[in-house]
């Protein structure tokens, strides 16, 4: 039993900090039983609500991509990123879940137009990186809590895409033998699980 | 009544014990009815998500917060994904209760299977200690078989089953008959040699998994393929699972009627024969009850809900149960403790990594009062299951430098965590609840079990014994953690009609046999009258061979 154990642990060894509460939740970590009504589907397809505004998603966005840019691998936003956080805060969160990034975006649109006097989704790549800086260093209003929910999302939607398991990272379907002494040098990528 | 006559048994519940029950009694000739109150899964093609990477899974195969809320409050706790949501209870239409301060993770499956389908397939043998556990302590409830009563079953279901691990030559966790371990890797090796060496008499062993090393082509099975998705079914069949295994078995025969969906409410009862008559249950689909009769009953429903069954069956006015002559029905409900973990960095031998995904890991096996109370300040004992990894490195910052260093793995880790044995207590138990009723009509189930002082002791000491052997070991940066110890949380919940001896103080005898009616066997985890420290279900398939055995004999017999 300790693997199933161990697997979901893993997740959270993955950020090795304070998870943010969606993400804490799939790894079993909260308990917080809840007793509201609801249908036993999992929705899928477009959000049921919008969670951001036309700026906020742009925004959103834009600095997802700057959270995991293209390098010689795609980016967030060809990996769907942006789509997932925003089903994820709409259908697959809690509605509180959706305060932290919200304020988030928009202390980072408040001191965009202040420093740089643009919305923030027009900032320059350059800029987006300062504004993302003072979030990570919390430097904003609620800055390091946006900062580290919202590269969990980056993080988790990246790397459970199809790019992210398959490109950035390598994905064996049916591995088909286990080797405990693999030679390191030999890894071309790490395996996605 | 159409049904009468058709069926020899009715076996009630398909998991690791009822599948064992319907595969033995079909083999020997009976026609067989098998009931499960879950949805239909079959071999292969029900399983939807088997082979399917996350991106190919509902919401990332990352369970939906308002879905966790409203369905799944309780299965969340038996590591219910998107991917194997299907196997799971849903526990806003099946829900028990438990007293204040008695809280009770009662996880359960929704399927066909059980939770052969959902386990974490750990197969040890019970040691001759564990089953003379409780005459010398001198604890109410000695076990009316020994080791040596069912070593031989023990053989037999892990020869059909393939269990792969290391022969040991351990007194207190005896061989099973295996196929090749699980190969440890280099970092559990090293830990090995470490451990081994710094604490003379403790053990880090192969972990013994019902994942197969070795094929079975006779029975249409594949050796593991070290995927580690064993959660979404294996169309493999590499592990044991009823679908994989004993479902295939008994339907060869030709003997076997299976029907799910099928919501067994209570058994009927012939006081003047002591016999059961008939098996009552309820179409889930439709709402329709029908009364079935057998000439003989397993009732293989998992400890919980076959204790509730038990219990329900009464006399029309009666509170009490046909088969709680001795007062004991219901009582010692047992799990194992098991919220302590150890983890630590383990250093160097990072020019290796593991290739593929192995399922389980490496076990310290007991070593605490073995053979006689040391003085510990505790009875009985644990063991621990962990595992070396490396994780990919955690994210740092943002950007292109981040998703570089994601490319490479972190240093070796290890982490375990301790099962500890909990002692049977008469006032761990189960009733049905005064009012509630489910949308059966059935009382519900009503916890009230609490681990105590002893249980508590035990992980005081897992945790710091642990902690030890980890630094003497040579792990650095070894931290331990401790969490609410929530009865139910393992999943090996046990007891409620345990076997015994006297017909006082005990619901079976040494068949898993009721007392009050000889020709009905229970025997999942309800029957067992303590719970070693090691996981259960190896045990239970056992039993119910053996039972099986003697029922056709008796059968035969009459």
């Amino acid at each position: 039993m300790i693997d199933r154990r161990i697997a979901l642990a893993g997740v959270v060894a993955m950020f090795g900090s304070a998870l943010y509460a969606p993400i804490a939740r799939a790894a079993g970590v909260a308990a917080t039983p809840g007793a509201a009504a609801g249908i036993p589907v999992i929705s899928e397809g477009p959000p049921s609500v919008a969670v951001f505004t036309a700026p906020q998603r742009a925004l959103m966005t834009a600095l997802s991509e700057r959270v995991l840019p293209t390098t010689d691998t795609p980016g967030a936003i060809a990996a769907g990123v942006p789509a997932f956080i925003e089903k994820l805060l709409a259908d697959w969160a809690a509605p509180a879940d959706r305060v932290p990034i919200l304020a988030g975006l928009d202390a980072i649109e408040a001191r965009s137009l202040a420093d740089y006097k643009v919305p923030g989704a027009n900032a320059t790549a350059a800029q987006h990186d300062a504004l993302l800086t003072l979030a990570m260093n919390d430097q904003i209003p609620s800055g390091s809590v946006f900062f580290e929910a919202f590269r969990q999302l980056v993080v988790t939607g990246y790397y459970t895409s199809e790019i992210g398991m398959t490109q950035e990272r390598e994905y064996l379907p049916v591995p088909g033998e286990y080797n405990g002494q693999f030679p390191y040098s030999q890894v071309n990528k790490v395996y996605s699980a | 009544m159409a049904e009468t006559n058709r069926f020899d048994a009715i076996v009630i519940g398909s998991g690791v014990s009822g599948g064992f029950a319907a595969k033995e009694l079909t083999e020997k000739g009976l026609r067989v009815l098998m009931l499960d109150r879950g949805k239909m899964v079959e071999h292969g093609e029900g399983y939807t998500y088997d082979g399917k990477p996350a991106y190919e899974v509902p919401a990332r195969n990352i369970m939906p917060k308002p879905l966790v809320d409203s369905d799944y409050f309780i299965a969340k706790h038996g590591y219910v994904q998107p991917s194997n949501r299907e196997f799971h209870n849903d526990d806003r239409l099946n829900p028990y209760a438990y007293d204040e301060g008695s809280k009770f993770y009662w996880i359960r499956p929704g399927a066909v299977g059980g939770k052969s389908l959902i386990w974490g397939r750990w197969c040890f043998r019970w040691s001759p200690e564990d089953f003379e556990a409780n005459k010398r302590d001198g604890i109410d409830g000695d076990w009316p078989i020994r080791y040596d009563d069912v070593a031989p079953w023990y053989s037999y279901v892990e020869k059909y089953i393939g269990v792969s691990g290391s022969r040991e030559n351990l007194v207190y966790l005896p061989d099973s008959e295996f196929q090749p371990p699980m190969p440890m890797n280099v970092a559990e090796k090293w830990l090995k040699q470490g451990l081994e060496t710094k604490f003379p008499g403790r053990k880090l062993i192969n972990t013994r998994l019902s994942n197969m090393t070795e094929d079975k082509p006779d029975q249409n099975r594949t050796k593991c393929q070290f995927r580690n998705q064993c959660g979404n079914g294996c169309s493999f069949g590499a592990y044991f699972s009823t679908q994989a295994v004993t479902l295939p078995a008994a339907r060869a025969t030709g003997r076997l009627t299976l029907k799910s969906d099928s919501v067994v409410t209570n058994l009927v009862y012939d006081a003047a024969r002591k016999k059961v008559t008939g098996v009552r249950y309820i179409d889930a689909k439709t709402g329709q009850a029908e009364t079935v009769q057998a000439d003989l009953v397993f009732l293989c429903a998992s400890a919980i809900a076959s204790t509730q069954i038990l219990l329900n069956s009464r006399a029309p006015g009666s509170d009490r149960s046909y088969f709680d002559e001795s007062g004991t029905l219901g009582r010692y409900v047992m799990d194992h403790i098991f919220r302590v973990g150890i983890e630590g960095d383990i250093p160097g031998m990072e020019e290796f990594i593991e290739f593929g995904r192995r399922p389980g890991g490496v076990y310290v096996p007991r070593f605490r009062n073995i053979g006689g109370d040391e003085g510990v300040g505790f009875k009985r004992g644990y063991g621990y299951q962990g595992s070396a990894y490396r994780n990919p490195a955690a994210p740092v910052g943002f950007g292109a430098s981040m998703k570089q260093g994601m490319r490479k793995y972190a240093p070796w880790r290890f982490s375990m965590g301790a099962f500890g044995e909990c002692l049977p207590y008469a006032d761990n138990k189960v009733s049905l609840h005064a009012s509630k009723v489910d949308r059966f009509g059935v009382p519900l189930v009503r916890f009230d079990v609490r681990f105590r002082d002893n249980e508590l002791k035990m992980m005081t000491d897992a945790r710091a014994q642990g902690e030890a052997m980890l630094k003497g070991a040579g792990l650095t940066n070894v931290k331990s953690s401790e969490s609410e110890h929530v009865p139910g949380d393992a999943i090996h919940e046990m007891g409620g009609a345990r076997m015994g001896r006297d017909p006082r103080t005990s619901v079976l005898n040494e068949w898993s046999q009721a007392h009050a009616a000889s020709n009905l066997y229970v025997t999942d985890g309800a029957q067992m009258a303590s719970i070693s420290c090691v996981n259960p279900s190896l045990t239970f398939m056992a039993l119910t061979a053996r039972a099986a055995d003697h029922a056709v004999q008796s059968l035969r017999k009459a």
